[in-house]
C-alpha cells in the first residue's frame, strides 16, 4: 500500500493531487503534532503540493521505493530458499514440515517446471492487459492538478478505499493513522501468531472464519469510503455535479458525451419530459408558449437570469422550447435530468431543470444546467420530516400586497407552514381567481452550473461507469 | 482434473512443459502484433487526441476567461466601452476589410515618405531640377491616395460605428500598429503574463498581470488555455463582427492631449457652469450616445460611463438615476439647489460627495477638462430621463 502511494500523484491531474492530498493530511495528523508536520513537510516540500512536491514524490517513486520492494524481495527469496516449498495441506501428514522433505519424484524444480510456468503467466497477462487497454479503458489525463478547484467526491484509489471509509467513523488521528497500521502490523505478525500445527482448512475454522470477516469488513470499509456514502451535499449541488462532472474513476457528467451538432442553442426544460411522461402521454405536448409566460409571471424568468448573470452569462429574455427532433441524444440527457429530480423529489420540492446552451464561438458552446426548487428544511444536512413523512416546505412572510417582511437584522423572515390571510371572523380571505390570499410565498431557490464544450472535445462514456 | 481444482490443488494448469512454452509463445506474439498493430495506427490515433487536448484546452480557457476577464473585456470577448479593449475583434486578428485600398495606399505613403525625406535632407538637399520632380510626383501620389480613399468610402460608412470606437481602417491591425513582430499568440499570451501596468494612465483599471511567476494567480499552462480560447476567436470577420465590438484598443496617449481639442471644455467650477447652462439645450440622445461610447466628446477618446454604472456593483445603475436624485439624494444634502446641479457636480467633481456604499476616487475627476458645455448639458438631459 505504501508503496503504491507516490505513483498516484505521478501524472499530475486533479484526481491525482486530490488523493495525495488528502494523504498528505492524514500523515499530518500522525502524532505527536511535531512529527505530523514535520512528515507532512518533508513530503509535499511546502505548504501546498506544487513542483517541487511532485519532485519529491517522483524521486521516493524511482529510487526509494524500488530501493524498499528489492530488500522485501530479497527476504521474500531467502526465505523460499531457506525453507522450500510445501505440499499441498491435504497431501502431507499433520504437524509434519514437508518443505524439502518432499520425496524425488514428487519434487517440483524451479528450473525448468516454475520458470515456464512463470513466464508463461507473464506472456499471457501482458496480452490480456495489452488487450484490455487498446479496446476496453482509457486512461485518459484529468485536467492539469490545480489546488483552487476541489472537485466534488474526491476519492482516494480503490485500495485506499477502506481508510477513507474508516476516517468517516470518528477521530482522524485514530482512524486515519493508528488503526491502518494496526492492521498491517497485524498482517506482518500474522504468521507468528498463528501458528497452528495442522494447514487443513478444516482445522483451521476459526482462522478462515478471521479471514472472511476481515475480507468483508474492508469491503464495507471501502464502500463507506466512495463519495456516496456519509458525505451530505446539497441535492441541488449533487444534481448539477452530476450534469456537468469532469470525467473520473469511470463517470462523467451526462451532459457532456452529447455529440457537438445536438448541442443546438436554445432553452430546454425537464417540465417538457414531465408533462410527456405523466401529465399527457396521449399528445406528447408541453405548451410552451404557455409555460413561458407562467415562468415569467411567477419569477422564476427573473431567477434564471439572475442567476446566469452572476454566472457571467448576459441574457435578456427566457424563452423555452422542445428539444429538436434530430438531437436524441440532447433529450436523453434532459430524460437523465429529470429522472435525477424526480429520485431528490423531497429535498427538491417542485424542483425542476434547464439546459441553456448558448453559443460562444462558431465551435465552442456553454452548456448551463439550472435547478429551480422550493426549499425545504434541512436538519444536519437532511430533510427533516413531519409525522407523515413528509418534507417542510419553507415559507417567507410577506405582508397583504406581497412584499417579503424582514426582521430587526434585515433579514426575511421564514415560517414552516402556509399562512392564508384572514378576515375579521376568522375566515380566509379569497382572491378574484377564489383562491385565498396568502400571507407567505414558498422560498424559491436557484442554482446552476456551466461547462463548455468544443467540438472536438469528445467525451464519451466509460466502460463500468455512470 | 478440472481447472479450478487443479488451481486449489496448487497444481500446475498446464501440466505439460511443452503446451506452457506453447501458449507462452503464441501469447508472446500475439502482444506484438496487437502492439505492432497499434503503432502503425499511433499517428492517426495521436492526432485524434491532440486535436482533443486543444479542444478541451479551449474549454478550460473559456471557464477561465468567463471569471477573470469577462468582467472587463465583456462576456462576449467584444469588450466593454472605457473600460477595456475587445478581443473577439478583427483588429486583433489583423483583419483588413479593404486590402484593395490599403495594400496599395500604404506602399504609395511609404513612397511619400521616402520622397519627402529626400526633399527635406538638409545636408544633401536636391537640385531644384529634382525638387519639382518630387513635387510633381507627390503630388500625382496625393491624389491616387484620394481616389482610394474614395473607394474605400461604403466600407467607411457602415463601420462608422466601430470607427467612434477607436477603429481605424486605413490600420486595421493592432499587432502591426504596436510594431509586434511575432505571432497573435505570443501577443496575447506575454500580455496575460506581464499585465499592462502603464495602461492605467489611459484606461480606469490597468490589465493586471495574471502569471504566477509576476505575481498573479494563474498557472503558465492555464494561461496557454486562455490564450487557445481567444484565438479560438479568429474567424473569417464580416462587418457586423466589426461594429459590434464595443471597445478597439487605444493607442497610449494622454486621453486629455489626443483626439478632439480646439474646444472649450466646462472645466470643474459647478457654479460657474450653473450660471451658463440655460444658454445650451441638452440632446438626450446625443447624451446616451456620449454615455454608452458611440460618439465622441470635446476631447480625448470616450468616456467610458457604462464601463463603471452597469449593474449597480461599481457604480451606481445607470436605470432610476434620476428619481434616486429627487426622492433621496436631494432631500438629504441641501446644498444642492437642484438635480440638475447635483448631476452636474456628480460629474464634474465627482468626490465631493460619495454615494454611500461606493468607493472614493474610482470615478476619474477629469471629465471636466473632456466635455464641453454642450457635451454635459446631452448626458444631463438624458441622466434625467432615467425616472423610472
Ligand atoms: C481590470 C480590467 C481587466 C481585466 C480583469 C482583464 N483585462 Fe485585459 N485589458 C484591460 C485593459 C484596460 C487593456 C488595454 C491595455 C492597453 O491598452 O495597454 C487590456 C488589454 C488586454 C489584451 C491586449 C489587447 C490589445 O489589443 O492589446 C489582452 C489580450 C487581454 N487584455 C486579455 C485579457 C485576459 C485574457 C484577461 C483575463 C485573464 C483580461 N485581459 C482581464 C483590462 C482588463
Ligand atoms: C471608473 C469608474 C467610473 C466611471 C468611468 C464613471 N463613473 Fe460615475 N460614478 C462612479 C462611482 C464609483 C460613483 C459613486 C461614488 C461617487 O459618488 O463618486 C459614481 C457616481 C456617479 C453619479 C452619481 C450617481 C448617484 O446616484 O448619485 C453620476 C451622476 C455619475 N457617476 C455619472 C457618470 C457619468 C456621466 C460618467 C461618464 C462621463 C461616469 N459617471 C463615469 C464611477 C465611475
Ligand atoms: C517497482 C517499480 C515500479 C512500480 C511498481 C511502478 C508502478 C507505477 C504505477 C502503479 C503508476 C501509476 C500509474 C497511474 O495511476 O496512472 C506509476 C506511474 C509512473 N511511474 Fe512507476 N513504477 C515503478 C518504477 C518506476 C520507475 C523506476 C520510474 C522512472 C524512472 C517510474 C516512472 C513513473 C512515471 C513517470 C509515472 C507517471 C505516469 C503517468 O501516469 O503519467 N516508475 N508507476
Amino acid at each position: 500500500m505504501l508503496r503504491r502511494y507516490p505513483w498516484c500523484l505521478l501524472p499530475w491531474d486533479q484526481l491525482a493531487l486530490w488523493a495525495v492530498t488528502i494523504g498528505a493530511s492524514m500523515v499530518e495528523a500522525s502524532p505527536p503534532p511535531i512529527v505530523g508536520q514535520t512528515l507532512n513537510l518533508l513530503l509535499r516540500g511546502g505548504p501546498d503540493i506544487g513542483a517541487n512536491g511532485l519532485l519529491r514524490f517522483y524521486l521516493l517513486h524511482v529510487l526509494a521505493v524500488p530501493a524498499i520492494l528489492f530488500v522485501f524481495l530479497g527476504v521474500h527469496y531467502y526465505k523460499v530458499v531457506i525453507h522450500g516449498f510445501s505440499l499441498p495441506p491435504q497431501k502431507e501428514n499433520i504437524g509434519e514440515d514437508t518443505a524439502k522433505r518432499v520425496p524425488l519424484d514428487k519434487r517440483v524444480y524451479y528450473i525448468p517446471e516454475i520458470l515456464t510456468s512463470e513466464i508463461m503467466w507473464i506472456a499471457v497477462t501482458t496480452f490480456v492487459l495489452v488487450v484490455l487497454s487498446i479496446w476496453f479503458f482509457h486512461a485518459p489525463l484529468e485536467n492539469h492538478a490545480d489546488s483552487q478547484v476541489t472537485p466534488l467526491g474526491t476519492t482516494a484509489p480503490w485500495y485506499f478505499l477502506w481508510i477513507q471509509g474508516a476516517l468517516k467513523l470518528g477521530d482522524k488521528v485514530f482512524w486515519g493513522i493508528i488503526f491502518p497500521t494496526l492492521i498491517i502490523i497485524l498482517l506482518m505478525v500474522w504468521p507468528y501468531v498463528d501458528t497452528q500445527v495442522s494447514r487443513r482448512y478444516a482445522h483451521r475454522r476459526l482462522a478462515i472464519t478471521i479471514g472472511c470477516l476481515f475480507v468483508s469488513i474492508m469491503t464495507i470499509l471501502s464502500y463507506m469510503g466512495l463519495s456516496e456514502y456519509g458525505v451530505t451535499t446539497s441535492a441541488d449541488t449533487e444534481v448539477l455535479h452530476d450534469a456537468v462532472r469532469e470525467p473520473a474513476y469511470g463517470y462523467i457528467g451526462f451532459i457532456r458525451p452529447v455529440p457537438f451538432d445536438q448541442l443546438v442553442p436554445g432553452m430546454y426544460s425537464t417540465e417538457q419530459i414531465r408533462i410527456e411522461r405523466e401529465v399527457n402521454p396521449a399528445d406528447f405536448q408541453l405548451d410552451f408558449a404557455a409555460f413561458n409566460t407562467e415562468i415569467d409571471e411567477n419569477g422564476q424568468a427573473d431567477g434564471i437570469i439572475e442567476q446566469l448573470q452572476l454566472q457571467y452569462l448576459s441574457m435578456t429574455d427566457v424563452a423555452f422550447r422542445p428539444v429538436p427532433s434530430d438531437a436524441p441524444e440532447l433529450y436523453r440527457a434532459l430524460e437523465e435530468y429529470y429522472e435525477l429530480l424526480e429520485s431528490e423529489r423531497q429535498e427538491l420540492r417542485n424542483g425542476w431543470g434547464a439546459i441553456i446552451i448558448t453559443e460562444t464561438q462558431p465551435n465552442l458552446v456553454r452548456v448551463d444546467a439550472v435547478v429551480l426548487w422550493e426549499e425545504v428544511l434541512i436538519e444536519r444536512g437532511r430533510v427533516a420530516l413531519d409525522e407523515n413523512g413528509n418534507a417542510i416546505p419553507r415559507f417567507y412572510r410577506v405582508s397583504e400586497d406581497g412584499t417579503p417582511l424582514t426582521d430587526e437584522t434585515g433579514k426575511p423572515i421564514i415560517v414552516d407552514a402556509p399562512e392564508p390571510l384572514l378576515d375579521a371572523s376568522g375566515n380566509p380571505v379569497l382572491d378574484e381567481s377564489g383562491q385565498p390570499r396568502m400571507l407567505t410565498i414558498p422560498v424559491e431557490r436557484v442554482n446552476s452550473q456551466y461547462i463548455y464544450l468544443h467540438r472536438n472535445a469528445e467525451y464519451f462514456f466509460l466502460p463500468g461507469g455512470g | 482434473m478440472g481447472f479450478f481444482s487443479r488451481l486449489l490443488n496448487g497444481q500446475m494448469i498446464f501440466e505439460r512443459m511443452e503446451t506452457r512454452i506453447l501458449v507462452g509463445i503464441v501469447m508472446f506474439v500475439a502482444t506484438m502484433i496487437l502492439i505492432g498493430w497499434v503503432a502503425i495506427n499511433e499517428g492517426a490515433r495521436m492526432a485524434a487526441f491532440d486535436r482533443q487536448f486543444a479542444a478541451r484546452s479551449i474549454e478550460r480557457g473559456a471557464a477561465m476567461f468567463s471569471t477573470y476577464c469577462s468582467t472587463c473585456h465583456g462576456n462576449d470577448g467584444r469588450g466593454i466601452g472605457g473600460k477595456a479593449p475587445g478581443l473577439n475583434n478583427p483588429a486583433l486578428f489583423g483583419h483588413d476589410f479593404i486590402p484593395e485600398v490599403n495594400g496599395p495606399r500604404n506602399a504609395l505613403i511609404a513612397e511619400r515618405t521616402t520622397l519627402e525625406n529626400e526633399a527635406n535632407d538638409g545636408e544633401n538637399p536636391p537640385t531644384d531640377e529634382r525638387r519639382a520632380e518630387i513635387d510633381a510626383r507627390v503630388n500625382e501620389i496625393n491624389t491616387q491616395i484620394a481616389d482610394l480613399e474614395q473607394q474605400a468610402l461604403p466600407f467607411i460608412s457602415q463601420a462608422q460605428d466601430a470607427m467612434v470606437r477607436g477603429y481605424d481602417p486605413y490600420r486595421p491591425s493592432r499587432l502591426a500598429n504596436v510594431r509586434w513582430g511575432s505571432s497573435v499568440f505570443n501577443y496575447v499570451y506575454s500580455t496575460l503574463v506581464h499585465g499592462r501596468p502603464v495602461s492605467s494612465g489611459y484606461w480606469p483599471d490597468p490589465m493586471p498581470n495574471w502569471a504566477q511567476q509576476s505575481g498573479g494567480p494563474l498557472r503558465d499552462d492555464q494561461l496557454r488555455d486562455i490564450t487557445n480560447f481567444i484565438l479560438n476567436w479568429n474567424r473569417d470577420f464580416t462587418i457586423e463582427d466589426l461594429v459590434s465590438v464595443q471597445q478597439f484598443a487605444v493607442e497610449p496617449c494622454d486621453p486629455l492631449a489626443c483626439g478632439g481639442g480646439g474646444v472649450e471644455t466646462v472645466g470643474n467650477d459647478v457654479a460657474a457652469i450653473m450660471e451658463q447652462f440655460p444658454s445650451v439645450t441638452g440632446d438626450p440622445n446625443r447624451g446616451q450616445a456620449l454615455y454608452n461610447n458611440s460618439a465622441l466628446p470635446a476631447r480625448g477618446t470616450v468616456l467610458g460611463c457604462t464601463g463603471c454604472h452597469t449593474g449597480g456593483l461599481q457604480a451606481p445603475d445607470l436605470a432610476g438615476t434620476w428619481t434616486r436624485v429627487l426622492n433621496e439624494r436631494l432631500p438629504a444634502l441641501p446644498e444642492y439647489a437642484s438635480g440638475e446641479e447635483y448631476l452636474v457636480n456628480s460629474i464634474v467633481r465627482p468626490n465631493d460627495y460619495i454615494v454611500p456604499t461606493y468607493t472614493a476616487g474610482l470615478m476619474p475627476n477629469n471629465f471636466g477638462e473632456r466635455l464641453s458645455l454642450q457635451d454635459l448639458a446631452d448626458i444631463v438631459v438624458y441622466l434625467m430621463s432615467q425616472d423610472q
